[in-house]
């Protein structure tokens, strides 16, 4: 099993059909996993990008203008906006940088590139994975058919 | 006298195949204790990617519960390193307890494979007699 991994397509033709029947399964799984990680990048370059037209538009507001600010879900608060140059950027593990406007739009700027970056690197492995399990199932159909034929 | 022989060995393959199944769980929580820390390791390098480019004067602050708290630069920065040096010795110690673990796993694979082997010999042998 291990020396058939390492020979490529000319592997699978050599291996039983139980054999290819977890290797099928097992690429199936991955690419699945592979495509939910797409999805969740999708997801978070959203909401970056809401996050950067957002403050697209905070910048254009002049201080004193008139905001409602939200205490919870249905509760919300009239305010006077005070400092549109400032804003609190959340990094993560708990920590909040306060950078001025154009630095807030860098960084969400930088922070939507890495995560295109990411999701093109998985769209080529989840491409590769799903190739190997489409193999896969095709010489297994092709063994079948052979077994059932011959029997 | 060799079917009491059977059910011992038959006991023992039992025995071996529980050991197997724990040592086969111990390895799945290691793999889940794995994913959890690299998530946080990278998580850490980020905030410590942000701090890095900040001037001195720039304000850091914790969200420790309810409350946002301002930080000191340096001191943020000392922190973050902390994490990631434990985070990174946890991965570390958790790689030594895997390939502990899977190198366990495969032996008892082996003795349960001749535990197998030697209830069929016995098996046939009763059958033959």
């Amino acid at each position: 099993m291990g020396s058939s991994w390492k020979s490529g397509s000319m592997g699978l033709e050599r291996m039983s059909v139980e054999q290819l029947k977890a290797v099928k399964e097992q690429a199936d799984l991955e690419v699945n996993l592979l495509q939910d990680s797409l999805n969740n990048i999708r997801t978070a370059t959203t909401r970056l990008e809401i996050a950067s037209s957002a403050l697209h538009d905070l910048s254009h507001r002049p201080p004193g203008n008139h905001i409602l600010v939200p205490l919870t879900a249905s509760l919300y608060v009239p305010a006077t906006l005070h400092d549109s140059q400032h804003v609190l950027v959340d990094v993560g593990t708990g920590y909040f940088i306060q950078k001025t406007m154009p630095q807030g739009k860098d960084y969400c700027h930088r922070k939507i590139n890495l995560l295109k970056s990411n999701f093109d690197q998985l769209v080529d492995v989840a491409s590769k994975k799903k190739s190997v399990a489409d193999e896969a199932g095709v010489i297994l159909q092709a063994k079948l058919k052979q077994l059932a034929s011959s029997s | 006298m060799s079917s009491s022989n059977l059910k011992d060995l038959q006991r023992e393959l039992e025995n071996k195949a529980n050991d197997l199944s724990k040592l086969q769980k111990e390895i799945a929580k290691n793999h889940q204790m794995r994913k959890k820390y690299t998530v946080q390791l990278g998580e850490n390098e980020l905030v410590l990617k942000e701090l890095d480019l900040l001037k001195e004067d720039a304000n850091v602050y914790k969200l420790i519960g309810p409350v946002l708290v301002k930080q000191d630069l340096a001191e943020a920065n000392a922190n973050v390193r902390k994490r990631i040096e434990y985070i990174s010795a946890e991965l570390k110690r958790l790689d030594a307890t895997v390939q502990d673990l899977e190198e366990k796993q495969n032996s008892k694979k082996d003795t349960i494979l001749k535990l197998q082997q030697r209830i069929q010999s016995l098996q046939t042998g009763k059958g033959k007699a």
